[in-house]
């Protein structure tokens, strides 16, 4: 059976697109009520009154939670702590300060979302506002060095033999590029807002919850709201997009398991797409300072890579954009990454695709860019040039590196060859045409699994574990790892995944799902076979009754041994077994220790900037990738593209903005915050390697859901660049930037 | 949303005469979703759709569109796609296909601003609030106004096709408990100076039943430029709309206005007079534009705007005066 690296539908397709796949705000439930959360208004104080008259006796309102009326919560704690992970550190309404702008400060309760609404606007607050600190500008001069990095010091350090700074190395230099380059915060917005319905049972609770990792939500809910984790299960078959910001638990899910314990109903609550941009995390804004020291040749003789990133003053998150990016990709002798957090009065940070890695290449393959305009060099030739062969830190050999070909192949399928270096060369009418490359990485991930694989009796063999499918193609991943390991149809292959109380799985998150469940998968049919023989040797009516298990073999859905050949549901039937179940498990092992691992891609892209108005439009897009063997072209490509739409949103247009006076956010919905429209997006053409990793994993997986943004917003600045002669910093590149010469006077 | 009462109106009259707490809805794309916000909260809610004010026709030298025509359908009128490209590219410039599905003419040109402020309830704003103040004027305010600002407001109108109808001198036809009237649209907009949230010359129980747009036969060399960061499905950082009367390379009239950088659509008579009589040439567009920016008064984050007008400008006439070479 040749089921992986084929194109196959989604498993769960017709579900999607019929409106039978049911998400975590879709169920309704007898006796139900609606929570909705009421947010602070100001950046910085303490509330001194909450009017509630009003609000409680606006039609259907049920109950109306505050500081002054809290529900319980325990405190989850920071990473690393004993103690629940959770997005929000300081658990909501148990304290009446306010730390930033849209922190939740009430949770009202009421027959329907609309009157919960309506009530929770009929709350007047007083506060007592002190001076918040929202823009990183003001907030550098409290700027610091944390303890940890992305598992790092905030410092680490490279040098050659002798030399004794970065400094020093990068003076000694024959060529020098150094600028300074920033990004501003940006939020995830995935379509399906994050949602929540709580039913208690006694002492148990069921909670469907939009998140990116069930287990890890079970656990946490468990230790905020003090009960058994044995008594918390979390549910959640179809997540409709995460990019990270349903990956930690946030506050609003165990506000609404705990009204809901005290109301003794079920509780949902949804949150709205105004609430998202203060309740559920977002990427810290950066400011990055590359310094790249070169030969007159371009051989990289120093880098130093230097982020300062925005974090909540009540919840550490460090956005890793120097240590993720610049400590990977090139060979220099001498490498540099340091890392400030700088705190502000702003709601918590959080992973969101591609974290640290996003940012950090949009600098670090833009100043190559700049390096190799100074230079004269061809930028895939710069590159190449300065190829890592081993991981620059601490030398372990990549488990498998194809880069130079993705370069290499990228450049053939975009007609690299044709562009022409000098920058304002081509142009259409009005337009003027430009080409940049840059590269795409993202570390390989994997952790611990477990899977189980259940033959049944109708013929179909059922695959599951605790992993999400975020819209990512897990389902059918599942599905076409167990039909390649069964050699049975992916048609009779049965998914299940979504449910805290499958077997233990990670996070989606971090790109890890399939390279570390897929080989779980594997040892699970290996033993669920082995099950299966000795079922089929020991049941007195089976076929195979007497024979020694290892005169029995299983292929393709079929026990063959004693010339018997015998379908395994023929077996199950005359066996009147509905089932045979066996489960395994997968670790990553000795090869963390020999190799590293990191995916790769090369992303080439063409843009058109108006030369009167300053419009950049992408309208050519080319990326090569070498992420392992792939399992599934189909989603897969889907995967990628959807990263590089997400890329080119960071290029050209996401942006979240804060007033610098009072932290009040001015874009909190889909018609200012801008993500790209249809008509924004070109033809975008991704093509795999497909070269298996099996130093990884058995399957050669490596995980492919954050990689590719990864290059897209340099490669959009370098081409602007190519297009016009102007080298834009700044994030999001929009018309302002692109305005400097009249036409025509060039 | 607030409490309302909710009345199906079967003749004209009984929408005028309906209370000063009462709103008009026809498409109920902006209104409806102002209420949901809290920003608009109409006691009395009078659904005008059953209203005869309909049709698109150009008769006698004169187009007239019903205030309840869609945007959508009035864009693709062979009448309007032929002699007035201007209105047609600008209704296609605006919102997304579903919004242009459901929302009329008539509540186009009545819609209130996408100031962030004006549509959140915590904030002050002069618009909504008389007398709250103003946070734009040192927040944010990329996407404001650098012309028609006063001291209390420098939100932009968001309309495109009010800049279009603007330019080629429409009139809007109102109807109200005193009998009806008609008036240039460029006067039915105000200038917020001191009373921003005053933005129509438009009398309590008065109701828009339709526009009017003279003709003449160079509309039809007319288009809409619309600058916006991106491709669809969002306002105008900048836009222009342009009319030129071109006799070989000679220039006997125009009609210019601007959208995305006034408090109101914005005409630009002063630049059309420049053009009057010059050749066409770039030369001629860079020079007669210079005037556009007189009186801009940029903001912390939209200073690039007065650079950006005139740069819109120049192409939209360079575009539709062609043979430039």
């Amino acid at each position: 059976m040749n089921s992986v690296s084929q194109s196959i539908d989604r498993v769960d397709g017709k579900l999607k697109v019929t409106g039978q796949a049911r998400y975590s705000g879709d169920h309704s439930l007898p006796n139900l009520c609606y929570g909705y959360l009421l947010q602070s208004s100001i950046a910085k104080g303490n509330i001194q009154s909450m009017d509630v008259s009003a609000a409680q006796h606006s039609p259907g309102v049920v109950a109306i939670f505050t500081p002054f009326n809290p529900l319980k919560i325990y405190s989850p704690a920071q990473a690393g702590e004993e103690g629940a992970i959770s997005g929000d550190v300081i658990p909501l309404l148990q304290d009446p300060a306010v730390d930033y702008f849209g922190q939740t400060i009430g949770f009202v309760v009421a027959e329907s979302f609309e009157e919960a609404r309506d009530a929770a606007r009929l709350v007047k607050t007083e506060y007592q506002t002190q001076p918040a600190i929202v823009e990183l500008q003001s907030g550098l001069g409290q700027a610091y060095a944390p303890k940890s990095v992305s598992g790092m010091g905030a410092t680490v350090s490279v040098l050659a033999d002798g030399v004794t700074s970065i400094d020093e190395a990068l003076r000694g230099a024959e060529v020098l590029v150094s600028a300074t380059y920033n990004s501003p915060i940006e939020h995830h917005n995935p379509m399906e807002p994050h949602a929540t319905t709580a039913i208690w049972n006694g002492d148990r609770l069921t909670i469907y919850d939009a998140t990116q990792w069930v287990q890890g939500q079970q656990r946490n809910l468990a230790a905020v709201l003090g009960i058994d984790e044995a008594n918390v299960r979390v549910l959640c078959p179809f997540v409709g997009g995460g990019f990270g910001c349903k990956g930690s638990m946030w506050m609003h899910s165990p506000l609404t398991a705990a009204a809901a314990r005290v109301l003794n109903r079920p509780v949902k609550t949804v949150l709205t797409r105004e609430q998202m941009y203060t309740a559920v995390g977002h990427r810290p804004t950066v400011r990055q300072t590359v310094t790249l020291g070169a030969t007159k040749q371009g051989e990289l003789t120093a880098v130093k890579h230097e982020a300062y990133s925005s974090s909540s003053r009540v919840k550490f998150f460090a956005e890793a954009a120097a240590h993720r990016t610049s400590l990977a990709l090139y060979k220099s002798p001498n490498i540099v990454v340091t890392h400030e957090i700088v705190p502000l009065d702003f709601a918590p940070g959080t992973f969101m695709r591609a974290p640290g890695v996003a940012p950090g290449m949009f600098a670090l393959e833009s100043a190559m860019d700049e390096l190799s305009v100074k230079l004269g060099v061809d930028p895939v030739e710069l590159r190449l040039r300065n190829y890592a062969t081993a991981e620059p830190v601490h030398k372990l050999p990549w488990s498998s590196k194809h880069l130079d070909e993705c370069y290499r192949l990228g450049a053939d399928k975009f007609g690299w060859s044709q562009r022409r270096p000098e920058p304002k060369s081509t142009r259409e009418g009005d337009w003027l045409v430009g080409h940049g490359v840059a590269t795409a990485l993202y570390p390989a991930h994997r952790s611990h699994a477990e899977a189980k694989i259940r033959f049944q009796s109708d013929g179909n063999v059922s695959v599951s574990a605790a992993t999400h499918d975020l819209g990512t193609g897990m389902y059918t991943v599942l599905a076409i790892v167990a039909s390649e390991a069964l050699g049975i149809p992916v048609q009779r292959i049965r998914p299940v995944l979504g449910d805290s109380g499958l077997t233990l799985a990670p996070v989606a998150g971090g790109s890890q799902s399939t390279a570390s469940v897929s080989p779980a998968v594997v040892a699970a049919v290996d033993s669920a076979t082995k099950k299966l023989i000795s079922v089929a040797v020991s049941g007195a009516k089976s076929p195979f009754s007497g024979m020694k298990p290892s005169d029995v073999s299983y292929a393709n859905g079929v026990l063959q041994g004693g010339g018997k050949a015998v379908p395994f549901e023929a077996v199950l039937a005359a066996l009147d077994r509905s089932a045979v179940e066996g489960s395994g498990t997968a670790s990553p092992g000795e090869e963390e220790h020999q190799y590293s691992f990191l995916s790769f891609g090369a992303q080439f892209c063409e843009v058109r900037v108006n030369e009167w108005t300053g419009e950049a439009r992408v309208t050519r897009f080319t990326s090569v990738m070498d992420v392992g063997t792939v399992v599934n072209q189909k989603t897969a490509r889907s995967q990628v593209i959807g990263g590089i739409v997400f890329g080119i949103g960071m290029g050209l247009l996401e942006a979240t903005k804060v007033d610098p006076n009072n932290g009040w956010i001015a874009n909190r919905n889909l018609a200012e915050y801008l993500v790209p429209t249809n008509a924004d997006i070109p033809h975008i053409d991704v093509e795999f390697l497909n070269i298996p990793d099996t130093k990884f994993n058995s399957l050669g997986v490596r995980g492919i859901g954050e990689i590719g943004i990864a290059g897209v917003p340099a490669a959009i600045a370098n081409a602007i660049f190519n297009a016009t002669g102007t080298r834009v910093r700044d994030l999001p590149i929009t018309p302002e930037s692109l305005l400097v010469e009249q036409k025509g006077m060039a | 949303m607030k409490a309302f009462s909710y009345t199906l109106a079967v003749s004209t009259e009984e929408a005028t005469n309906a209370g000063t707490q009462s709103d008009n809805n026809a498409g109920g794309t902006n209104l409806v979703d102002l209420m949901k916000i809290d920003v608009m909260d109409p006691k009395e809610l009078v659904d005008i759709n059953q209203l005869p004010m309909r049709g698109v026709t150009l008769d006698d030298g004169v187009l007239r569109i019903g205030a309840l025509e869609k945007m959508a359908s009035v864009a693709e009128q062979p009448e309007v796609v032929q002699h007035f490209p201007v209105i047609s590219q600008a209704l296609l410039k605006s919102a997304s296909a579903q919004l242009r599905n459901m929302a009329s003419i008539g509540g186009n040109l009545m819609q209130r601003t996408r100031c962030g402020y004006f549509r959140d309830v915590v904030m002050p704003c002069n618009k909504r609030v008389p007398g709250s103040g103003c946070p734009a004027f040192a927040g944010e305010n990329r996407m404001h106004a650098i012309l028609g600002v006063g001291d209390a407001c420098c939100a932009t109108h968001p309309s495109d096709l009010a800049v279009a109808l603007v330019a080629l001198d429409a009139s809007v036809n109102l109807q109200g408990p005193k009998g009806t009237r008609s008036i240039k649209l460029d006067d039915f907009y105000l200038l917020p100076e001191d009373t921003p949230d005053r933005e129509h010359a438009i009398e309590p129980g008065e109701l828009i039943t339709g526009v009017t747009v003279p003709q003449t036969n160079w509309y039809q060399r007319s288009a809409y430029l619309k600058i916006r960061d991106r491709e669809s499905y969002e306002f105008a950082l900048c836009s222009a709309a342009v009319a030129l009367d071109v006799d070989g390379l000679k220039i006997r009239d125009a009609r210019i206005a601007a959208g995305g950088v006034g408090t109101r659509p914005w005409r630009l008579p002063e630049v059309a007079q420049a053009l009057i009589g010059k050749r066409v040439s770039q030369e001629t567009f860079e020079h007669a534009v210079e005037i556009a920016t007189k009186g801009a008064r940029p903001l912390s984050q939209n200073g690039f705007k007065v650079t950006l007008l005139k740069r819109t400008l120049t192409r939209a006439l360079v575009h539709v005066g062609g043979g430039v070479a």
